[in-house]
């Protein structure tokens, strides 16, 4: 049974794919009768099949070195011969297992909280297809059709950010996110073609090989390096390409459980994969720290500004992106994934544990909240259990993926990199505390007072994922993951320690205890607002970017109208203004028109004979 | 084998326009009989086409006027083959998008299969003056379809329209005669590389006299002003046969003629075409931005569009070259699905201005299939993976990279400029709040969205399976490549990765089935 399974592992992204055209009765105008529920109802049942299957195939792999390699015919022409190959092992297959676990807690939760939208048909088979294309994107095993999945779920972001899509914020939010992915995607086309050239391949495997014997011109390879950099960092969200994430949060809750937990990361899986590649280049390694630097920064302390639940998250969710940034750009590939696989979880627990909030307090606005932990006692521990998986703090998973981050760091003498770590987790412990004490402790108001737990289909997969992220670090002790006592450096998990619980006590006194009346006027008005506005980036692409193209199209438009076309058109003109104001010459007198004609014959006679006539002089 | 392509629209178009008392839907019928029979006929030469061949096929004479070195004489190659596909399948589907109520319904759908009689002839005519000849014969019966049942400002559309394309078939003429007479060849016969043999001058001047004549019914900017103004006063079915059919004769006219004829000048002169199709590329991208009526956004996006076929052509390489020759199929097809689907809205919302429309996905009021299907048509456009306008756009990059890069790169560009006007193209139409007040729309019924479900159904998959595409014009594509003396960039050859000693067990490797073309006969 479990090597067939294993064998046909290649079929993990067709279920969903088969869930989400299995709705297409249920969009609109073919079946009414019954509702759009049993799209919903369908997918859940694909999303399950995946997950069994990748579970049980996952199984099979675990302990085995060598993965298993399939390969599926795409194009073959003039002498270009793509092949699909995917890639089945352990590490592909758990990250399906990881995927499809999360999707099914997130359509589940959809039941419950889209539980009167009448787009089911749509929704759920967005999130079929997001499932489809991460599931195929891990198994993907060429840069080539991991860039075409990547721009294929940019179009899945567009259509499911938009999902309600007759909100001007929306629509808006929609759009940004589908303009920002593309411009990274379509700089990673441009280094997915300058590649090529060079390696003749886009087998991330013969890539890798290819990496460490390659001999390149370096200002090429810089160029290549940093086009394969700046792709996947629309996708993570990194400055200054970070917006779109925060705009997306106009989009269902469900949804945001998958995008902020998994597919920002799809961004940190090509990178992982192209690290040794990136690492040709010092000049691509250090762009990567910088922009993982400036995001994990910023980000956090954007996000320890907000007051609004889902902006906090996301950009928690930029931020971490950013560690992953840094730890590829520090050639770390493995503690990346290790700490994607950590904040997948504690970020899909605070999400689902935000929406659980939001749905019975109407309100997202986290200064119009507190008091709500005695009555919601499922929804604050699971909401502290994920904060606590996501900070270092031990023995919790994000504890050592940071861990592994930090000594990798200090190992290779970046000790500048390890303080920007360190501030980052003191600032994001910071932040969650802050978040759950401005939302559980203190009074309740008005939205709060009547907000019970929500509906149990709500409340089971956010226990679920939270049940997950504490019990993640035995899985990971099952799996190996975690090192050994002995090897652990202890300076490291003692700085590390000692700073996520200074960050979560100064929160905890600020927010829990509300030592300080306005805990926000200890900062000066200006940097409060800078943050808050998220330094003003919504203005910076508004006076670059959007005013660039703008008036250039103007520009071009009316050159196109006035220049180019004005120009044909004068020509038409002219011909037809000479010809009226010649019909006033014509004044029927047959003297003067026999005389035009003579002279007419005459010129050309000469003109014909001219060679004749020259040679008679 | 081919004459029928000019024969059965030609017999429909007289017998159509004789027969006496036909009513509009009658009419319709007929046309769509002759179409469909020319349809089927085409794909017959499908079946019948040898692959493996790179020539001409199928050869058809027939002495005409001998004394002038005019003979009726076709024959087809792998890129009149797709060419010739895509006209029957437009003419088909124009036929089945017109108006059944329409007004001189005879002499419509006669004047529109004369047109598809003309453009297939042209397509397989082996001789230059019989080119000419097939290529004028489409410009009055376009000149009345657009002048009769055109839109606002259909005169002035016809009209400019009309001189544009006198002018070009006056100096492809021009460019025709010089060849002939100056290659000293007995008759119009067009032979491959046929103007090799002259000096380098002359060359230069007949390939640009030719390089303005098509760059004119492409549309290369700055060549394209009548283009925004006929494609939006033609009505839907003119449209989609300008957009899809007419425009590619033009392209074919620059590969078949330009490249096929004079290689050595093409050779020359590449560097600037790659920058000219740069150029058309962002000048039509940027400018439908600024558009505000979407049939004219969809216009200028033609012209952008086009622009990658130059570029394939420009670079000559195998694959870019495969890769134009799929584009101008992949162009016709996204193209027309575009003006069938603002043709919809334009009848049943009744305007095609971005400010008014809005929020069409509605499911209850708005037109919710057509936005969908716009959202296909729109993202095939900018070239979105999976659709077929994706595959066709990455062969003319991946090809032509090795050899302009910086062209490339700004035809990248391009695509993401594709992205900024349909995303604000769907965003005003399909998405935000439909108005109820005046949200009282016609239905839309099966058979008006038949013609976009065939093509959204090819552009997938096509996209999905693109070696159905992508194969035709391969074999003809690397013929032309041939013939161009010097082999443009040799890439230097890496031994890194034959050297690399995979340490996994290739017997691990298993190849699942997938369906693939099956060989042909």
């Amino acid at each position: 049974m479990t090597p067939i399974l294993a064998q046909t592992s290649w079929l993990i992204p067709l279920y969903p794919l088969l869930g989400a055209l299995l709705t297409i009765p249920w969009s609109p105008a073919f079946v009414t009768r019954t509702g759009p529920r049993p799209a919903g109802y369908i997918n859940i049942v694909m999303t399950t099949l995946a997950l069994l299957h990748s579970l049980l195939a996952f199984l099979a792999f675990w302990g085995k070195s060598s993965p298993q390699f399939f390969f599926a015919p795409w194009l073959n022409v003039a002498g270009l011969d793509l092949t699909i190959p995917l890639e089945a092992s352990a590490i592909t297959l758990g990250a399906c297992v990881l995927i499809t676990t999360l999707n099914l807690l997130a359509q589940v939760y959809a039941v419950g909280y889209l539980e009167m939208d009448w787009g089911w048909g749509r929704f759920f088979a967005m999130m079929a297809l997001f499932e489809a294309g991460l599931c195929a994107l891990v198994l993907c095993n060429s840069l080539l059709f991991s860039y075409m999945l990547l721009e294929i779920l940019t179009l899945g972001t567009y259509l499911l950010v938009g999902f309600w899509y007759n909100q001007s914020l929306v629509v808006t939010g929609a759009r940004d996110a589908f303009l920002t992915k593309r411009v990274g995607d379509l700089v990673l086309l441009m280094a997915v073609l300058a590649i090529y050239p060079l390696t003749h391949t886009w087998d991330f495997r013969e890539l890798a090989a290819w990496a460490q014997t390659a001999n390149v011109e370096p200002g090429l390879m810089t160029l290549i390096g940093i086009g394969l950099v700046a792709g996947p960092m629309s996708k993570c969200a990194q400055f200054p390409l970070h917006l779109w994430l925060d705009e997306a949060m106009e989009g269902p809750l469900p949804s945001t459980i998958l995008r902020n937990a998994v597919v920002v990361t799809t961004g940190v899986w090509i990178l992982v994969k192209l690290e040794p590649v990136i690492a040709l280049s010092s000049t691509a390694s250090a762009f990567a720290i910088a922009v993982g630097t400036v995001t994990s920064i910023g980000a956090t302390l954007i996000a320890a500004a907000q007051i609004d639940i889902k902006r906090v998250l996301s950009y928690l969710s930029s931020a971490y992106m950013g560690l992953m940034f840094i730890a590829v750009g520090a050639h770390q590939p493995g503690t990346a994934l290790l700490l994607a696989l950590v904040y997948a979880l504690g970020m899909a627990t605070l999400v689902m544990g935000a929406g659980s909030v939001i749905i019975n307090v109407t309100t997202q606005d986290l200064t119009q909240m507190g008091g709500l932990g005695s009555r919601r006692p499922i929804t604050a521990t699971a909401i502290m259990a994920g904060a606590a998986g996501l900070v270092a703090l031990p023995p919790l998973g994000g504890f050592w993926a940071m861990l592994s981050l930090v000594s990798g760091l200090w190992e290779a003498q970046r000790g500048l990199l390890v303080a920007i770590v360190l501030l980052v987790n003191w600032l994001v412990a910071f932040t969650l505390a802050r978040m759950v004490g401005l939302i559980f402790a203190g009074q309740t108001q008005q939205m709060t007072t009547r907000s019970p737990e929500p509906i149990w289909l709500m409340v089971l997969p956010m226990a679920i994922a939270a049940g997950f992220t504490l019990h993640l670090p035995l899985v990971m002790a099952q799996l190996n993951l975690l090192p050994a006592w002995a090897e652990v450096s202890q300076d490291m998990a003692l700085l590390l320690t000692w700073s996520s619980i200074l960050g979560a006590a100064v929160g905890t006194l600020l927010y829990v205890n509300r030592m300080v009346e306005n805990p926000a006027g200890l900062i000066k008005k200006p940097l409060q607002n800078l943050l808050a506005y998220d330094f003003y980036t919504p203005k910076l692409y508004r006076n670059t970017f959007v005013l660039g193209v703008d008036v250039l199209s103007r520009m071009t438009d009316w050159l196109d109208r006035y220049v180019v076309d004005g120009l044909v058109n004068a020509v038409g003109l002219a011909s037809l203004f000479s010809g009226e104001t010649l019909k006033y010459g014509n004044t029927g007198q047959l003297q003067f028109y026999v005389l035009t004609i003579a002279l007419g014959i005459a010129g050309l006679g000469v003109l014909m004979n001219w060679s004749a006539l020259t040679a008679l002089f | 084998m081919l004459t029928p392509l000019l024969l059965i629209p030609l017999i429909g178009a007289i017998a159509l326009s004789c027969w006496p008392g036909l009513s509009a839907s009658q009419a319709r019928s007929g046309a769509l009989i002759a179409s469909s029979a020319a349809l089927l006929w085409t794909i017959a030469l499908f079946t019948q086409f040898d692959l493996a061949f790179s020539g001409f096929q199928f050869h058809e004479f027939l002495p005409w006027l001998p004394a002038l070195g005019l003979n009726y004489e076709l024959s087809l190659d792998g890129l009149s083959l797709l060419m010739v596909a895509l006209n029957s399948l437009i003419t088909w589907i124009a036929i089945w998008s017109s108006d059944p109520e329409i007004e001189r319904p005879r002499l419509f759908y006669s004047l529109l299969l004369v047109v598809s009689a003309g453009v297939a002839g042209a397509f397989v005519a082996q001789n230059l003056m019989l080119f000419f000849l097939l290529y004028e014969m489409e410009l009055v019966p376009l000149y009345l379809l657009i002048a009769i049942w055109g839109g606002e400002k259909k005169a002035y559309a016809a009209t400019k329209f009309l001189l544009y394309t006198a002018l070009s078939g006056a100096l492809m003429l021009a460019g025709f005669l010089g060849t002939v007479w100056l290659s000293g060849a007995e008759d119009f016969t067009y032979h491959a590389v046929m103007g090799q043999d002259l000096p380098m001058v002359w060359q230069g001047i007949l390939l640009g006299l030719l390089l303005v004549a098509f760059g004119i019914k492409i549309p290369l900017v700055p060549f394209h002003t009548w283009l925004p103004d006929t494609y939006v006063a033609a009505s839907t079915p003119v449209a989609m046969m300008l957009g899809g059919v007419l425009a590619k004769l033009g392209t074919y006219g620059l590969l078949r003629f330009g490249l096929g004829m004079f290689p050595d000048a093409w050779a020359q002169f590449s560097p600037y075409l790659a920058g000219w199709a740069a150029v058309s590329v962002l000048y039509g991208a940027v400018t439908a931005i600024a558009q505000k009526d979407i049939k004219r956004m969809v216009a200028y996006s033609s012209i952008g569009h086009m622009g990658y076929v130059l570029l394939g052509a420009a670079a000559m390489t195998d694959l870019s070259l495969t890769g134009a020759v799929s584009q101008m199929v992949s162009h016709g097809l996204i193209l027309t699905i575009l003006f069938h689907l603002v043709g919809v809205i334009e009848t049943k919302v009744g305007t095609r201005k971005l400010d008014v429309l809005n929020g069409l996905m509605n499911p209850v009021r708005g037109l919710p299939m057509v936005s969908a299907l716009l959202v296909l048509g729109g993202m095939a456009s900018a070239g979105i993976p999976g659709l077929v306008g994706f595959v066709t756009e990455f062969l003319v990059f991946q090809g032509s990279y090795a050899v302009y890069p910086v062209q490339t790169l700004l035809g990248v560009i391009g695509t993401g400029l594709t992205t900024v006007y349909f995303v604000i193209l769907l965003n005003r139409t399909c998405f935000g709040r439909l108005d109820n007040a005046t949200a009282y729309f016609p239905k839309v019924t099966f058979s008006e969205k038949l013609p976009a479900y065939i093509l959204a159904g090819l552009i997938l998959f096509l996209g999905i399976q693109p070696n159905w595409l992508v194969q035709w014009g391969a074999s003809t594509a690397s013929a032309m490549v041939a013939a161009i003396p010097i082999v443009a960039i040799e890439v230097a050859a890496d031994e890194a990765i034959q050297g690399i000693t995979d340490d996994v067990q290739l017997n691990d490797a298993i190849a699942f089935p997938i369906a693939t073309l099956p060989t042909l006969p």
